[in-house]
């Protein structure tokens, strides 16, 4: 991979920001009185990483064509993905409050009626045919960069679940993006290990991961997933590639950012006991 | 009969021929159409358009929920797909795909090969029989339904400037002609095609052909059969069908598929609430289909013109006095 001395300054910015989106996101989930803490809290940095940096997309403007998309394939996670598109300025952050509530706006799965949200999403395993669509209307729609390069009107970024890849679709569309050399698309595999009853390798052994995407023709990258400087030479690093389609492993936690939920806690409840160790956490 | 329809329907041609010239003025007039099949010939959009934009075709192999997720994202990035799968693996395989489409209304052209029971030779597994109770569920999706060559053309045309999600189903056999060039279609309108004050037959598809056929010797009989085409399975018009209760006072529905949920479900659920009146209903009923050309299974299954006159006859005798 491609290292990149970043900024400190810009690193240590970006920590602060998914600092402050793990904090948003136990605020949605405290007006639901539950939601999905694990798997929200392990895309922390791969939300920040995206929308705070790497994309190219203006938030006062969510239906620009030009824009890059970004695909949560696993929505049940919508919480931190609500957080990072209402602190990035896609609305307003008083509609946090609308979670969980009867005509709410942010309704439970990342739903595109949500400005930012580029893909309705809740049946899993679907999200990375969405980007493969996008991919192939993006590279038909190309555009000429200040340079007069030729380049797709548009990258295509799709966060998917270690869990999720139990499901054919998954592999149904990585094959045709690599067929079709969809060199801008690069996905995220959020790869925090666990899914709704248990440990993902567990139930259903998905290693070797980096093999099975490389065998299906796409370039393989893998980061700490909680290591900014990591994800963006990754993000960087991928979009450099130009004849396939590239995808990082990025090793996470669920939980990542309070201790006691660490590894334990997928949908859950959020008493008040959890809401203080988090806030404490996270000071 | 309706001055829309052919003298004689002598000449045949498949809902295929319709379709793939409407596919090729479709991609003359606007760049951004293209098509997605899932491996095989009838998906291809004919010869002329293959040779013209190879480039605007794309075999997404025999993978049908991906091919039906890539159109929404095609959709979404600004293009106008039309997907090409066999019928029953669309609503099989990828029904939560097509569902998905739906609730964000992407401007998805979902073609349905090969629908209904007379897909002669590939037997059950490829036969279907439930698509239009499936998909007629299915919130924001407009569901066609052409009985010829000429009508799956100007379906198909009304679909692409269609803004939202429509699915279109196209039968494998060849099938008379019916209809004039200039016969009107407009969505969501169902098409007088006879006049009569006897008993309505209200039909969709491939039979429309026989039901045409029954009615005249019906005449023959001096009953005067009214015949309501219902190219639009979804949004149905309940209009036509309450004011064609009232004019008749009884009705026979007509489809190359499942009675339950289908055109005759549906038909009965509006009269029901609204004009109770006796229903026959034409159709397959309740059981999977098998080899065989569309004569031996119109005969099977009870879906024949001797079946759609003695429907005719009997649902009169329970007309309420």
């Amino acid at each position: 991979m491609i290292k990149v001395s970043h900024d400190p300054e810009l690193i240590i910015k970006l920590e602060g920001k998914a600092k402050l989106l793990r904090k948003h996101t136990i605020e949605i989930i405290r007006y639901a009185g539950k939601g999905w803490i694990g798997g929200s809290f392990s895309e922390a940095e791969i939300f920040t990483a995206l929308l705070f940096h790497h994309m190219r997309i203006d938030p006062k403007n969510p239906d620009w064509p030009e824009r890059d998309r970004l695909i949560l394939s696993k929505a049940h996670c919508c919480e931190m993905h609500y957080a990072a598109l209402g602190e990035a300025g896609y609305f307003p952050k008083k509609y946090f409050s609308t979670y969980g509530k009867f005509g709410g706006m942010l309704q439970a799965h990342s739903q595109r009626t949500v400005p930012g949200v580029d893909y309705s999403g809740g049946s899993l395993g679907t999200g990375l045919s969405f980007a493969v669509g996008e991919a192939i209307a993006a590279k038909l729609f190309s555009r000429k960069t200040s340079d007069d390069t030729t380049v797709p009107r548009n990258m295509v970024y799709c966060i998917i679940g270690d869990g999720e890849c139990d499901g054919g679709q998954i592999w149904e569309a990585a094959l045709s993006a690599g067929h079709h050399k969809l060199s801008n698309i690069t996905t995220i595999i959020d790869r925090n290990r666990y899914q709704s009853t248990g440990a993902v390798d567990s139930i259903i052994e998905i290693e070797p991961l980096s093999e099975k995407w490389k065998s299906f023709l796409w370039n393989v990258l893998e980061v700490d997933g909680h290591d900014l400087g990591q994800i963006l030479d990754g993000l960087e690093a991928a979009k450099k590639i130009t004849d396939k389609p590239s995808i990082i492993i990025a090793n996470t936690v669920k939980g990542k950012g309070v201790p006691s939920f660490e590894n334990k806690v997928h949908f859950s409840p959020l008493t008040n006991e959890m809401y203080n160790e988090a806030m404490n956490a996270l000071a | 009969m309706s001055e829309f329809l052919r003298e004689s329907f002598n000449e045949s041609k498949t809902m295929y021929s319709g379709h793939n010239e409407a596919l090729v003025e479709l991609a003359d007039e606007n760049p951004n159409v293209l098509i997605l099949y899932a491996d095989f010939a009838q998906g291809q959009a004919g010869t002329y358009y293959r040779k013209k934009y190879p480039d605007r075709l794309i075999n997404m192999g025999i993978a049908e929920a991906n091919l039906m997720t890539v159109a929404a994202g095609l959709a979404e990035g600004g293009k106008i797909p039309f997907t090409h799968c066999h019928s029953i693996f669309a609503i099989g395989r990828a029904y939560n795909q097509i569902r998905q489409i739906a609730f964000d209304k992407y401007n998805v052209n979902i073609i349905l090969c090969n629908t209904g029971i007379f897909w002669n030779f590939m037997g059950a597994s490829h036969q279907v029989i439930e698509e239009i109770p499936a998909l007629r569920a299915l919130p924001n999706l407009v569901l066609l339904s052409p009985s010829d060559a000429v009508e799956a053309k100007k379906a198909s045309k009304a679909a692409a400037y269609f803004d939202g999600p429509v699915a279109i189903r196209l039968a494998e056999p060849e099938t008379p002609i019916i209809y004039n060039d200039d016969y009107p279609f407009e969505i969501g309108k169902a098409k007088l095609l006879k006049e009569g004050k006897d008993v309505t037959i209200a039909a969709t598809g491939i039979l429309m052909s026989k039901v045409l056929k029954a009615s005249k010797i019906l005449e023959r009989d001096k009953i005067d059969v009214q015949v309501l085409n219902f190219h639009t399975i979804k949004p149905l018009d309940t209009e036509a069908i309450n004011n064609s209760a009232r004019e008749t006072g009884a009705i026979v529905t007509v489809e190359d598929s499942s009675v339950i949920g289908g055109l005759g479900g549906s038909i009965t659920e509006i009269l029901s609430e609204n004009y109770p009146i006796p229903i026959h209903r034409i159709g397959v009923r309740d059981v999977f289909g098998q080899t065989g050309n569309m004569e031996e299974l119109a005969t099977e299954y009870n879906m024949n013109i001797t079946d759609i006159i003695k429907a005719a006859k009997n649902v009169i005798k329970k007309k309420r006095k």
